[in-house]
């Protein structure tokens, strides 16, 4: 997984890109605190270039939206396509986290 | 005091996994050395300073015959072999040494006077450990054999880990396998007029995978798969942990959204944060000719009769269990009359890397559906799973299941 982050209006934008597995978990870790530290209210996750994601990478994703959650931030999630987008609807994951299309 | 040999106490410290100054201290009283050196003098000064240096037993040979005769009833941790011998000499010695499968990793400290880099070439080319220069000095000769015993126990020490957790895997395994229906349940099914057919394998020693068989309390035949999230010892155990839940619950007693929102409710408060599980429950009515099931973000069940060219796809969109305690779960239908299979399988089969993409459901079902058409259902798994071994490696649990009504 790549990703870079970018603040512009107010919210944080973090583009993710190749693929989000359990081999990530360090990273991902590390981008968590990050967002938990930052100023911006909403976390914006743009997905399109993501290819790929596995259980633990969902595993993460939910993570990340329960410790934003803790400190009054939103996860957003958007532009998924392809696999991505066909786990996130099989696992409705519309129903836990914002789904931004 | 009689010391411990040091394989004793570096498999003490294995199975502790622990590595404790003391231990290894207690190790250098216990550790054996054979001294071979054609010179009395030599000797006595080597085993002299090896004793007052704490290595608790240390036996002496006078030349390289000796020296091989001794190795296999004193069993040393520690050669201090002397290079310039009458007879065999020690670059022979060492080479004899290494030869033999057990003494392959034994430390084989040479010891002489001849200083010339192609001399220490040749004795580390023979075999050799490590080299120190005569005029002994004592000090650098404790030194050195203390750090090399010390590394023979840290690796005597893992080696007895590793072989334990081995087998303590290997148990786990053999007791998850038994959680998996035996053949009592699978003819009592077929009795009900359902072949079933299995493949379970976990793609390390353990996995997150498991399935069952029940009986619901209306007598008909109820079938269950589960993948938990990510696999090895930690996935493994909920596996356990759902075999007996299953059991508490009661599952017979509902239809198949229920158990799926029972479990649910109860891996809520198991499951630590970011694990979950996706499941299939599925129960056949016979009578209805249909096959009833809940999905909690399972694949989607394939689903064909005799001459059908393309298989159906049953809808699987659920919330993964152990999420949230707000989930709630649908009953699906499936036609099964006579004759119609089901495929249920885990996740690994669609997330095969291929390429720069993956085999993902559409790949996965593409390839299953070819296969229904060439082959019989009895040969599917059997032609199947080498078709998948052969896209890719599976980096996940693999279970799948043919259930065929006759």
């Amino acid at each position: 997984m790549d990703h870079y982050t970018q603040i512009q209006n107010q919210e944080t934008i973090v583009s993710v890109s190749g693929r989000l597995t359990f081999n990530d978990h360090a990273s991902l870790r590390a981008l968590i605190r990050e967002l938990c530290d930052n100023e911006t209210k909403r976390q914006i996750f743009e997905l399109s270039g993501l290819e790929f994601v596995d259980s633990a990478g969902i595993g993460m994703l939910l993570i990340a939206r329960e410790e934003l959650a803790n400190r009054s931030k939103e996860l957003v999630l958007r532009g998924a396509t392809g696999q991505v987008k066909r786990v996130f609807t099989v696992a409705q994951l519309g129903k836990l986290i914002t789904i931004d299309d | 005091m009689s010391a411990l040999p040091l394989s004793q106490v570096a498999g003490k410290m294995g199975q502790s996994g622990t590595e404790r100054a003391e231990d290894i201290a207690t190790a250098l009283q216990g550790a054996r050395v054979l001294v071979v050196d054609d010179n009395q003098v030599n000797l006595h000064l080597l085993t002299a300073i090896l004793e007052r240096g704490g290595i608790g037993w240390v036996e002496v040979a006078s030349d390289g015959m000796q020296a091989l005769a001794r190795l296999p009833n004193f069993d040393p941790d520690l050669l201090l072999l002397d290079l310039m011998m009458p007879g065999l000499d020690g670059f022979e010695v060492c080479r004899r040494v290494r030869a033999l499968a057990a003494f392959r990793h034994l430390p084989v400290l040479v010891q002489s006077s001849l200083n010339r880099a192609e001399d220490r070439a040749r004795a580390f080319a023979a075999g050799a450990t490590d080299y120190i220069s005569k005029p002994i000095n004592a000090n650098e000769l404790i030194s050195r054999v203390r750090n090399h015993l010390r590394n023979r126990i840290l690796v005597m020490s893992l080696q007895h880990y590793r072989r334990r957790r081995e087998a303590e895997l290997n148990l786990a395994r053999r007791m998850q396998q038994r959680l998996l229906p035996r053949q009592p349940q699978i003819e009592a099914a077929l009795a009900k007029g359902l072949v079933i057919r299995s493949h379970f394998a976990p793609s390390s020693e353990l996995g997150g995978d498991l399935w069952g068989l029940f009986t619901d309390r209306w007598g008909r035949q109820a079938i269950w798969l589960i993948d938990f999230s990510g696999h090895g010892v930690a996935a493994a155990l909920n596996t356990f942990r759902l075999h007996v839940l299953l059991q508490q619950i009661g599952a017979g007693d509902h239809d198949p959204a229920g158990v799926l929102a029972m479990v649910n409710r109860r891996l809520c408060s198991l499951l630590p944060q970011g694990q979950f599980a996706t499941m299939l429950v599925g129960v056949v009515d016979p009578e209805a000719h249909r096959f009833i099931y809940a999905t909690a973000a399972a694949t989607r069940p394939l689903v064909w009769s005799e001459g059908d060219r393309v298989p159906r796809l049953g809808g699987s969109a659920g919330l993964p269990l152990g999420l949230t305690t707000r989930a709630t779960y649908e009953n699906r239908e499936l036609g099964f009359g006579r004759g119609t299979s089901i495929f249920l399988y885990s996740d690994a089969a669609t997330e095969i890397a291929v390429g720069n993409g993956i085999l993902d459901e559409e790949g996965f079902v593409a390839m299953a559906a070819r296969l229904l058409i060439e082959t019989n259902d009895d040969d599917l798994l059997p032609r199947l799973l080498p078709e998948l071994a052969a896209v890719g490696t599976l980096d996940d649990d693999l279970t799948a299941l043919v259930i065929r009504r006759t």
